[in-house]
């Protein structure tokens, strides 16, 4: 009995890691970008008048080389063991923000939490 | 603890950090922060079987803290030490709960709490909720990575247990 339980636990984590994962990849583009480092907004830029530009963030010595082409962001090169961040490649999902663990840098669409951000404050 | 059973324990760590380094030369084809498939946690889930809680609670520190020294990012320790600590937390009462048939089961809790412990560290460390986006792909490749390692411990334990060796 226990263990038809624990089963259905693991089968229930699954279903919602699916569902969640298609809610996540379903969700629009935006075209205000906000890029957050340490938790700060440093820079706000809206794509669909932005010029192609590169620059960079730096966070306790390390830098990120952010580039903005054709009205779409990535970063382009990091100062980090994993360049988790550059492989991600260009930003796609308002819900799947490029992400820089040891750099602390976020670079997400705006709309996507600023609400919640907005209300919580 | 007798001295055989440190020397296990040690061979079991040691085993374990081979496993952890080797799987750090398999590209990963996923680029989401903390998505791996975690072949280490194999010896995890038997000692979880084999060994009391303390030496398990041993076993793990001792692998999570070389595996971060070994492969020389240290903001990664963090990480793994917060999924390391609620993955013990939570399977070690688990273990009295599942029986050895359902072994996988445990791999798979496991890992959902690891992923669980380090999205915690993750958001206090960055203070970004956005981060919350990757759970549920989390949820997902821990799910299939626990089943994984899960039904190679249940694998091992039942070849051990079948050939006398406890």
């Amino acid at each position: 009995m226990k263990q038809k339980i624990i089963i259905l636990v693991c089968a229930a984590i699954f279903a919602a890691g699916v569902i969640g994962s298609a809610w996540v990849l379903l969700s629009p583009k935006k075209n205000t970008v906000n890029v957050i480092s340490d938790g700060k907004t440093v820079r706000t830029i809206d794509l669909s008048t932005a010029a192609d530009e590169v620059f960079t963030v730096e966070y306790g010595g390390k830098t990120n080389t952010v580039e903005i082409k054709d009205g779409r962001i990535r970063v382009q090169s990091a100062e980090c063991p994993d360049k988790t961040c550059v492989h991600m490649g260009w930003l796609e999902s308002s819900a799947m923000p490029i992400v820089c663990l040891p750099n602390r840098l976020v670079i997400e669409f705006a709309d996507a939490d600023g609400g919640v951000d907005a209300i919580s404050e | 603890m007798s001295v055989k059973r440190l020397a296990r324990l040690g061979v079991l760590t040691a085993l374990a950090l081979i496993i952890f380094i080797v799987e750090l030369q398999i590209p990963n084809p996923f680029p989401i922060p903390g998505i791996k498939l975690g072949l280490a946690n194999i010896i995890t889930v038997y000692a979880l079987y084999r060994f009391r809680a303390g030496e398990v609670c041993m076993l793990v520190f001792v692998r999570v803290l070389l595996g971060a020294v070994f492969c020389g990012n240290l903001m990664a320790l963090l990480y793994s030490a917060c999924g390391a600590f609620l993955c013990l937390a939570g399977m070690i009462p688990l273990r009295r709960i599942i029986d050895e048939k359902h072994i996988w089961a445990a791999g798979v809790l496991g890992a959902v709490l690891h992923n669980t412990g380090q999205m915690a560290a993750a958001l206090l460390v960055t203070k970004t909720p956005a981060l919350l986006m990757y759970y549920p792909f989390l949820l997902v490749s821990g799910c299939l990575a626990g089943l994984f390692t899960g039904l190679c411990a249940q694998l091992v334990l039942a070849r051990l247990a079948k050939s006398g060796i406890s």
